[in-house]
């Protein structure tokens, strides 16, 4: 292994400037002429609207106040959904219109309505304050079950019954019979709660427009800054695509929130060509709050049937999953394709059947958070097998050993519409047991009973699909775009490189990680690389990242624009040698005429192209520079066991985690230190949602958590050190043989956590968020 | 209304004229233009805007520009020295405790201050004092494991 | 949620009942009120600041009285816009009971709160309406009482 190349811990280029506050992200940077821009929100949930902007117009410092009407004046286009989900009924989801700018009527506590431009940022909140809103309040429905009754108030006209869609995956007849034969059914209902994502650095964009060129440009916090400029260039119209430059600078964490095409960005953007100056906005956390999409929210009951061995015969999983007031640019996948084709988890279940009512509500759009659909998945099947376990007396354990996937099964085909390529599940399994002394629970239960606690250990042996994703099957299931990377190789004469990435880093270390597959690949010094992202101008069309596809995609994509470059080089190498093509050899940055000891090394060959004296141009062609596109042939199926273990205070109903095993299968691993801290972020932001985070509304739809006083976020005294490790089946369908470790601990934590607190406390009847309160009425119900 | 301010940011000396009601985050990342420093939340939970105010670790969204008047102001800015890092910026990249980048300032800042009256922290006083810093991307393992190898390069051992 | 609270009052039901409809009287009470004006026969308007959790803010208020029951009861409701810090409304009945010479004044009042007073002050709110329902009401025993309370007939707010 190289000291900088695949599978070293080679500490991250980004960090220098991190660590030294000399970061650039989309806040830090300021454009001459700049404007500031404050929104103009809904206090109210549902109502109709009027504004008065006189008196904002005629503020100090004002340069402009435009609403909704403006907006829609200029026929600026509504934000959309990028995949079209087909209900039961084989009628597409429903996708009302979601302007910019609410124009008269707003659906959600921060729908935005105006924005106010003014010379300085206080003075657009100043006089955002005078925009006078005549609110006509509108019955408002805030619960899935409120928004579904007869007769409740309807949200969009084009949603009728506030459906979004009713969707099914699976063999409900198969399923039935299934169950017909079962000697034992387990029941649970249970609630994903809602989340709020709150990356730490919130969303802010600055949009600029130049008027000699008509180009505009927008600076924003995007994980996909290519699919931006797709957005509002093809749906919202605000510019056409070779008109738009997006860039994605440092960006302060994204988990899924900085994927979506919100108003904000899009009314900034807008208002920038409007007044021919730069226009800022960065968001408060109180409108981060509000406005950025929330995760999760799932009801669902869900049923599991087995024989008397304890196989699971079949599962029957029925969702209602909360879209919020409009569609979010990916929602509709959520509970449907990223949600119901992972009810297979790690088990053979011969049978499965599950329908999903998406709702819509006068709450903050929903859309994908970090796992997206697939950490609802695991946390419905972990919890049924652990009361299945309990139910039948078969430790959790063994229930789920019986019931795996078998190594020697793959490829295995799922019965909701995947196929796994690799795995071994029961080799995580007892990796994750053992480190996590499992055998010697009993005797720690009972230390724990002499100090008056209870003490819990639950499993979760979670599985996602990743590597989003394959272009043809997400194409054949509604989405709108292929999901597909790019990646770009260029060769500066000197023999230093260039590495270009359609995916976006912001927090992943991508400019490491590729660094080290390029150093490794083809033998260039790993300090003579940049890793160049987020900007539209500068990389090849990309989709982006989120669905732990960067290296899975991404990097598979590098590794088709390297073979190109060897191929190329090795072209140039035998012009240069005198040698024939197919004697040249290309290993560890040397192209050598096999069996002789005349080589070039790849900067000396890099230099020659961009020096072709005497090429035979109609043969060789100068310069050495490739783009590589890959659409992976299949998603990746990261799995694993994650162990926690807990004590609780049955007098408080405090939880304290005092161990965390995680032993999870990524594949292959490039840079395990990155692998581990997504590992440890990933699980923080499970134990987050397992014991701390609820987004609550009120009755009338106001958000009641819409602070960090309210909202409790993980902190450092809530979590204990991590042991985390991980075994290895590659990928066998792309080049690098990796699988994707972003969610992974987001979607395995939140089951461990519920079934150590459900094994301590002897009741499966208890939703998360487990707080003290929550875990103290479940013992004293 | 504006007044002036002056104080010692980083060792120099630097005044400027701010409206009254300037945070003295805003003083640093507006007038100053030491955009290190973080704002990330409206609440002063997150701590993202840590610095040392006459050697002290403040949430810089917590205090006026103006009560900072002739200060001793420290931020990320001013730790590395002739472009080496101090050891607590290297701990934290060696160890990997940092992601995003965004809270990093703040924890550095934070971490510090904790060193400063704790030269030996354990485990758990490390995770205690963080309870004013948030980070969404690392879990907080990496950062406990950099503030423990930091205080120790500090101490001056290995 | 509902706060409740009683005071025992040393003049007769009727006056009470007045009082509690006098503008003048009810501008006085009201926590924060810089103007109060009757635009109707059961509606006021009022200017009130007032600060919940974190969040101070100028409301224009529209205060009603319904439920006319002289002089045993009537409901106060209110609704507060404060612009970019949200609204509130509320209501309280309020009844009133001869007890020996005196009169014995309840209230239930109930405050909903909406937009930012909603996001960061809803942990405080019960508190914030507590207080607010206990200084209008303590008030209103200053404003109408001719002589100094004694000290047993102070407020004694509670939550249900």
């Amino acid at each position: 292994m190289a000291e900088n190349g695949i599978g070293a811990s080679v500490p991250r280029t980004e960090d220098h400037r991190f660590l030294t506050g000399t970061g650039s992200y989309t806040d830090d940077s300021n454009l001459p002429h700049q404007t500031y821009a404050a929104f103009v929100r809904s206090t109210h949930a549902h109502a109709t609207v009027a504004l008065d902007t006189s008196a904002a117009a005629a503020a100090p410092g004002v340069v402009a106040v435009l609403t909704g009407t403006d907006l829609a004046g200029d026929q600026v286009g509504s934000l959309i959904c990028g995949w079209v989900v087909t209900g039961k009924d084989g009628e597409p989801h429903k996708a009302p219109p979601h302007p910019a700018l609410a124009a008269d009527t707003v659906r959600h506590v921060g729908d935005a309505m105006a924005i106010v431009v003014a010379e300085s940022a206080r003075a657009a909140r100043d006089a955002a304050e005078l925009v006078k809103v005549d609110y006509t309040p509108l019955p408002a429905v805030v619960s899935m079950r409120d928004a579904l009754a007869e007769g409740a108030p309807q949200i969009h006209a084009e949603a009728p019954g506030n459906l979004c869609y009713d969707w099914e995956i699976g063999d409900r007849a198969a399923t039935d019979e299934a169950f017909g034969r079962a000697r034992h059914v387990a029941r649970l209902d249970l609630v994903n709660n809602r989340l709020i994502p709150n990356a730490m650095e919130p969303r802010a964009a600055i949009g600029d427009y130049n008027p000699a060129t008509g180009d505009y440009t927008l600076r924003l916090t995007s994980q996909n800054p290519h699919i931006h400029r797709l957005v509002l260039a093809a749906f919202v119209q605000i510019a056409p695509e070779h008109k738009l430059h997006v860039i994605a600078p440092d960006v302060g964490g994204g988990f899924g929130s900085k994927i979506f095409i919100y108003q904000e960005e899009t009314a900034v953007l807008w208002a920038a060509g409007k007044i021919g100056r730069p226009v800022k906005w960065t968001a408060d956390r109180s409108e981060s709050f509000v406005a950025d999409a929330h995760g999760r929210d799932h009801e669902t009951h869900v049923e599991l049937a087995l024989d008397e061995g304890g196989r699971f015969l079949g599962l029957r999983v029925e969702t209602r999953a909360n879209m919020g007031a409009y569609l979010s640019t990916f929602a509709s996948c959520v509970p449907s394709y990223l949600y119901g084709t992972l009810l297979q988890g790690q088990y053979t279940t011969e049978a499965i059947y599950c329908e999903v009512k998406a709702v819509f509500t006068n709450t903050t759009p929903v859309d994908a958070l970090r796992g997206a659909g697939r950490p609802e998945a695991t946390y419905l099947i972990e919890r049924i097998v652990d009361q299945a376990a309990h139910d039948m007396g078969i430790d959790p354990a063994e229930l789920r050993r019986r019931n795996f996937i078998p190594a020697d099964a793959f490829p295995y085909p799922t019965k909701v519409a995947l196929e796994y390529d690799s795995g071994n599940y029961g080799l995580a399994l007892d990796r994750a047991l053992e480190l996590a002394d499992y055998n010697g629970f009993a005797a720690r239960r009972a230390e724990s009973e002499a100090k008056g606690r209870l003490r819990g250990i639950g499993l979760s042996a979670y599985i996602e699909a990743c590597g989003i994703a394959p272009s043809q099957v997400v194409g054949s299931l509604g989405a709108g775009v292929g999901l597909w990377e790019s990646g770009g190789i260029r060769f500066n004469p000197t023999g230093n490189v260039l590495v270009y990435t359609g995916s976006h880093s912001h927090g992943q270390g991508h400019e490491t990680t590729f660094a080290q597959l390029v150093s490794d690949y083809l033998g260039v010094p790993f300090e003579n690389i940049e890793v160049v992202h987020g900007d539209t101008e500068k990389t090849p069309f990309g989709m982006g990242t989120y669905g732990s596809r960067s290296l899975a995609v991404g990097g598979s994509a590098l590794v088709k624009a390297m073979d190109k470059i060897i191929a190329k080089g090795r072209k140039i190498a035998a012009f240069s040698l005198e040698a024939s093509e197919e004697d040249i050899e290309f290993s560890g940055g040397d192209f050598k005429v096999a069996g002789t000891d005349r080589s070039m090394n790849i900067a000396e060959v890099a230099f020659s192209a961009y020096v072709p004296h005497n090429y035979p141009l109609d043969e060789l062609e100068p310069g050495l520079e490739e783009t590589g596109f890959y659409d992976p042939a299949n998603f990746t199926f990261p799995a694993g066991t994650h162990v926690c273990e807990v004590e609780v205070d049955p007098e408080t109903g405090t939880t304290e985690i005092v161990h965390w095993v995680a032993v999870d299968d990524f594949g292959n691993v490039i840079n395990p230190m990155i692998v581990e801290g997504q590992v440890h972020g990933g699980v923080a932001h499970g134990v987050g949602q397992a014991l701390l985070e609820g987004c609550a509304y009120d009755a009338d739809g106001q958000l009641v958590t819409g602070s960090f006083m309210d909202y409790t976020m993980p902190r450092a005294d809530d979590l204990p050190d991590l042991t985390v490790e991980t075994t290895c089946t590659p990928c066998p369908h792309n080049p690098l043989g990796v699988k994707g470790c972003g969610e992974a601990g987001a979607i395995a934590a939140p089951a461990a956590v519920m079934n150590a607190i459900t094994h301590a406390l002897g009741t499966g009847a208890i939703d998360m968020p487990a707080t003290p309160q929550a875990v103290w009425r479940a013992l004293n119900q | 209304m504006s007044v002036n301010v002056s104080m010692n940011v980083n060792g120099r000396a630097v005044c400027g004229e701010v409206e009254d009601r300037t945070l003295l985050v805003e003083f640093l990342r507006e007038n100053l233009r030491l955009t290190g420093t973080h704002v990330g939340c409206d609440t002063s939970q997150c701590g993202a805007c840590v610095v040392h105010v006459d050697g002290r670790s403040v949430k810089a969204c917590t205090m006026l520009a103006v009560q900072a008047e002739g200060a001793e102001v420290t931020t990320i800015e001013g730790l590395a020295q002739d472009g080496k890092l101090h050891p607590m910026q290297e701990a934290f990249r060696e160890n990997h405790g940092l992601q995003c980048g965004f809270c990093t300032p703040g924890m550095v800042m934070s971490a510090l201050d904790l060193v400063e009256r704790n030269p030996d922290p354990s485990s758990a006083e490390v995770r205690e004092w963080l309870e004013g810093n948030l980070c969404r991307c690392t879990g907080y393992h990496n950062i406990v494991k950099s503030i423990l190898a930091g205080a120790s390069a500090m101490r001056g051992g290995s | 949620m509902d706060i409740t609270g009683e005071y025992r009052i040393p003049l007769p039901r009727e006056a009470v009942f007045a009082a509690l409809n006098d503008p003048d009287v009810l501008g006085r009470c009201i926590p924060g009120c810089e103007a109060l004006e009757q635009v109707d026969e059961d509606e006021y308007s009022a200017d009130v600041v007032a600060k919940i959790g974190p969040v101070k803010a100028r409301f224009q208020a529209t205060i009603t009285v319904s439920n006319l029951n002289p002089p045993e009861s009537y409901t106060l409701s209110g609704e507060g816009r404060g612009g970019a810090a949200g609204f509130a409304s509320g209501s309280a009945d309020v009844s009133l009971e001869t007890v020996d010479e005196d009169t014995v004044l309840r209230y239930t009042a109930s405050i909903r709160p909406g937009g930012k007073i909603a996001q960061v002050g809803s942990r405080l709110m019960g508190g914030t309406a507590r207080k607010l329902g206990a200084e209008f009401f303590s008030r209103f025993v200053e404003v109408v009482t001719p002589a100094p309370l004694s000290d047993e007939r102070g407020p004694a707010g509670q939550e249900e």
